[in-house]
């Protein structure tokens, strides 16, 4: 468990930099997609039912979006973390994906 | 009863991270400060990375509206030239106005060299790569080579500054039409520069009986003294008029362009 939150730590570190500095000149109409969310929301789609690295991972990429914006730290933490409990807790119980991980 | 031992205990490690989390906004400067100064080395080499690739991209796809492009700028260069010529008259003729009231010439700014090295996720707000061990204080205005305004310094750390873009919602500072236009001279018109976010800049509390034209340059004033006299801010693109309203608005075209722009300037003193 902690050798893939040390992986999911380096993954969004490098994700958020590709955001703040890459990415930003890629903007249509001002508007960059948020990758750091967008891997959570994937993340937590696909990984299985029992296994919380998707609530860390959400912990960890809010984390960083709040280190590189310029609101309160724990911001972006509470809005990925709603985020993943959501899909986690809520969604994946009542709707069936079919590439998901079930057990 | 095992598994419910194992499922409280990573919910508690992660409500227990979250807490830890949560108390480090007391240091947030030195948090934010200590993240930066290991970050900014690779997200130079990603801004310059990104810089170069979208330019690529930009030329691939503008190919075929290049040719007008280029004639529009042939027009627009030679007006301009014209301009060149008067103006440098009016200021030869100034100089010797100034010299002959005794009034010394308009000082130059003093200005530091600095690097954009991110911007916000979700504001208009960049990173530059100096901060107070250069002399850079809060509210210092940001400018380009060209004497573009790009915005004011918001936080300070050590090495870093934050800069509020004039693009961010709670970017507001006064401005005014450049009087001078193509040799003739135009009414003052003054108003409100106002941030709408995601790049977008209006041009507000202009009253109703002022003329406003499309091509229209708007330039900073002294009012309010955030900023110096006369920097770029943009051009009016569309006015909008209400009849029952007091005021006009028109939309800006900031002259700056956050993709095109790499190396910036802070003004210390004006």
């Amino acid at each position: 468990m902690i050798k893939k939150i040390l992986i999911s730590i380096v993954i969004f570190y490098i994700l958020v930099l590709l955001q703040t500095s890459f990415l930003v000149h890629f903007s249509v109409w001002g508007i960059v997609p948020n990758l750091i969310l967008i891997a959570i929301i994937f993340w937590n789609f696909f990984e299985k039912k029992k296994s919380y690295l998707g609530l860390y991972n959400a912990l960890i990429g809010g984390f960083f979006l709040d280190i590189f914006s310029n609101k309160f730290i724990s911001f972006y933490i509470l809005i990925s973390l709603t985020l993943a409990i959501i899909i986690k807790l809520i969604f994946r119980k009542h709707v069936q994906i079919p590439f998901s991980k079930k057990a | 009863m095992n598994l419910l031992f194992k499922k409280k205990k990573y919910l508690v490690g992660i409500l227990l991270a979250v807490l830890a989390v949560c108390l480090l906004n007391f240091f947030q400067k030195e948090v934010r400060s200590f993240f930066y100064s290991f970050s900014s080395p690779i997200q130079k080499v990603l801004w310059r990375a990104g810089d170069r690739t979208s330019d690529f991209f930009e030329s691939i796809i503008k190919t075929g509206s290049l040719k007008s492009e280029i004639e529009g700028l042939r027009n627009e260069n030679q007006e301009l030239l014209a301009q060149n010529a008067a103006l440098k008259n009016l200021k030869e003729e100034n100089e010797i106005l100034r010299e002959a009231l005794g009034i010394g010439l308009q000082k130059d700014f003093r200005l530091v060299l600095s690097q954009i090295i991110s911007k916000d996720v979700s504001r208009d707000f960049i990173l530059i790569n100096k901060g107070s061990e250069d002399g850079i204080l809060k509210d210092m205005p940001v400018i380009t080579q060209k004497k573009v305004l790009v915005g004011r310094i918001s936080e300070v750390y050590e090495n870093f500054s934050k800069v509020m873009l004039i693009s961010d919602k709670k970017s507001s500072f006064n401005a005014e039409i450049l009087a001078l236009d193509g040799g003739e001279q135009r009414e003052d018109i003054s108003g409100v520069i106002k941030g709408k976010g995601n790049f977008g800049v209006l041009f507000d509390l202009v009253p109703m009986e002022k003329k406003l034209f499309q091509g229209d340059v708007v330039i900073t004033i002294v009012l309010g003294g955030i900023f110096p006299q006369g920097l770029l801010v943009g051009e009016v693109r569309e006015i909008k008029k209400v009849d029952v309203e007091p005021f006009q608005q028109a939309e800006i075209v900031p002259f700056f362009d956050l993709s095109q722009a790499e190396t910036l300037f802070v003004i210390l003193e004006f």
